[in-house]
């Protein structure tokens, strides 16, 4: 009885979150793999029988394949400027270890964490509608003659993406960068590599766990994205989690919307895992 | 730099080069947490502009969509629906959280990995997939357009958050502690209550923030399964910024951007959570 007590010590603790995600989570999610296994009839409703005609669906037609494309590429590049524009912060974050120097940047950080996703875009859609901030400033200054249509561009969708999505990868860049030990960092320069060479030969190198970890927490968010592109770029953006709300909410196509949706799900874990394989060999390789 | 009188040692780079390194660094980063901070800004200037448009910078100063914000039956029928919410979503997920994370970290039973996996899920998984299945789920419950299911919504969205903090905290629980509480006589909820509960309290604060604030910013899921007696104050933004640009919406988007700094604040007095993150 012991035994058995230590071997599933725990269990208890954990039982009610596991009820509760197999409840809300798990059983949703095989609603929506068996919802996307069925035809539809003429009104939309799904047939009892067994097809894959929603995942032909979702590979033929150029309406929802090209969507997938655009959402990696997207994510991808989404993913590539935050590690840049996220690097440097966390950077100066992590050699501003106390006063308000390093209080008001976190502030800053973290505060667009704290606020609506909706909020956020609504922000982008004020700085770039037409007689926004932007434009007023790119008339005013005679770069432009009238307002540009920034708004609905791509453009703008990648932007008010990046702009959404960054606070998630300075965080786990701050924490790797925060935990090098400042004695290596001298050790080099004692030993004649100047600053540049130090960045790029030690830090850059110990800090790659935490560029792995905001890519793998970028990555995921930017392709099941959809509430920022829709309000700063329109329903129109071709972008696979658009195409799954637009299929909800404007043709009640839910089988098509639950293929595609699961698609994009199986396209979002194997990219993950290959950046997670991609960076654990890296770190083999340089370790050994 | 304090690390060169730290380590008198070390050759003293030059004060030029010094300054140089500064700038080439704290330039970029300047730029990059103005971007950061620009929409926020706008947004809450533009909250004050005492005309019917958004222009920027505002004609003058007014707090009148504040006063037509907060007399409006509507958004006083959204906010106490996203307090109350709130309060739901909190007090679900630091329960449930607090058991799993403890479980997680402590627990030696078979499949604790694959439980972790899936209590950090909802995490990786694309948010209109949560939001499909939920709706197509709930549907079928008649869950939808209902506070239960948007407290079982939210709760899902905010769990990962929970315990993944309270597991950071876990973590770095000394074991030996609890183990002194037994020697010394404590029932195992005794020791559970009195010893690894308050050791666990800055995990389960910022656990709470970050419940309080998903809750209170959700709409991924939130625009399909809410109706018309169930619009949270995002989803109502969410409407009004797809409709029309009134500043109205500005000033409740300020608002919910305050709330989010005081709960940040409240907590950060009592955990030092920008020290923690």
């Amino acid at each position: 009885m012991a035994a058995v007590r230590g071997r599933l010590s725990g269990v208890g603790f954990v039982l009610p979150a596991v009820v509760f995600l197999v409840l809300v989570f798990l059983v949703p999610l095989v609603r929506v793999l068996s919802l996307s296994l069925h035809p539809v009839d003429g009104a939309g409703n799904p047939l009892p029988e067994f097809s894959l005609v929603q995942y032909q669906r979702v590979f033929s037609e150029t309406f929802f394949s090209q969507a997938l494309v655009r959402s990696f590429q997207t994510s991808f590049l989404v993913t590539a400027l935050c590690l840049a524009l996220g690097y440097p912060v966390a950077y100066a974050l992590s050699r501003v270890r106390t006063g308000v120097l390093r209080t008001l940047m976190f502030v800053i950080v973290l505060s667009p964490l704290l606020t609506s996703v909706v909020v956020r875009s609504y922000g982008w859609v004020v700085l770039l509608s037409a007689n926004g901030a932007v434009n007023r400033l790119l008339v005013g200054t005679g770069i432009t003659d009238q307002p540009l249509p920034l708004l609905t561009s791509y453009t703008a969708v990648v932007i008010s993406v990046t702009h959404v999505l960054l606070p998630f990868a300075i965080i786990p860049l701050t924490t790797a960068l925060g935990g090098i030990d400042p004695h290596l960092r001298r050790a080099s320069q004692s030993l004649g590599a100047g600053a540049v060479r130090t960045f790029t030969r030690v830090t850059l190198p110990l800090s790659l766990p935490g560029v792995a970890a905001a890519c793998m927490v970028v990555f995921p968010l930017a392709m099941g994205i959809y509430i920022t592109p829709l309000l700063v770029g329109g329903a129109n953006q071709p972008l696979a989690g658009l195409r799954v709300y637009s299929q909800i909410t404007s043709v009640y196509d839910y089988p098509v919307a639950a293929a595609l949706s699961l698609t994009l799900l199986v396209l979002t874990l194997v990219c993950v895992a290959a950046m997670g394989a991609g960076f654990r060999f890296w770190e083999r390789r340089h370790d050994g | 730099m304090a690390e060169t009188t730290t380590a008198p040692r070390v050759r003293r780079r030059p004060a030029v080069a010094r300054h140089a390194g500064r700038i080439a660094l704290g330039v970029p980063v300047t730029a990059i947490l103005l971007f950061l901070a620009a929409p926020l800004v706008v947004l809450a200037v533009s909250s004050l502009n005492p005309t019917a448009s958004l222009e920027f910078p505002p004609q003058g100063v007014s707090l009148r969509w504040y006063a037509s914000v907060l007399s409006s039956p509507d958004w006083s029928v959204s906010f106490r629906l996203s307090g109350l919410l709130v309060l739901m979503v909190v007090a679900t997920t630091t329960v449930l959280g607090t058991l799993a994370a403890y479980g997680l970290t402590r627990g030696t039973f078979p499949g604790r990995r694959l439980v972790e996996g899936v209590a950090l899920a909802p995490l990786m998984v694309p948010e209109i997939i949560i939001a499909l299945g939920l709706l197509y789920y709930f549907q079928g419950l008649g869950l939808l357009n209902s506070v239960p299911g948007l407290w079982l919504a939210h709760s899902l969205v905010a769990l990962p958050f929970a315990v993944r903090t309270i597991m950071i905290s876990a973590a770095r629980l000394d074991p030996a502690l609890e183990r002194a509480a037994a020697t010394l006589g404590a029932g195992p909820v005794r020791v559970f209550l009195t010893v690894t509960l308050p050791l666990l309290r800055p995990g389960i604060l910022a656990g709470a923030v970050f419940a309080a604030v998903t809750s209170l910013g959700e709409v991924a899921v939130s625009v399909l399964i809410s109706g018309a007696n169930t619009t949270t104050v995002p989803v109502r933004v969410f409407s009004a910024v797809k409709f029309e640009l009134d500043p109205s919406v500005a000033a409740v988007s300020t608002l919910l951007m305050l709330a989010s700094v005081v709960v940040m604040v409240v907590v950060d007095r009592l955990t030092r959570l920008t020290e923690a993150v």
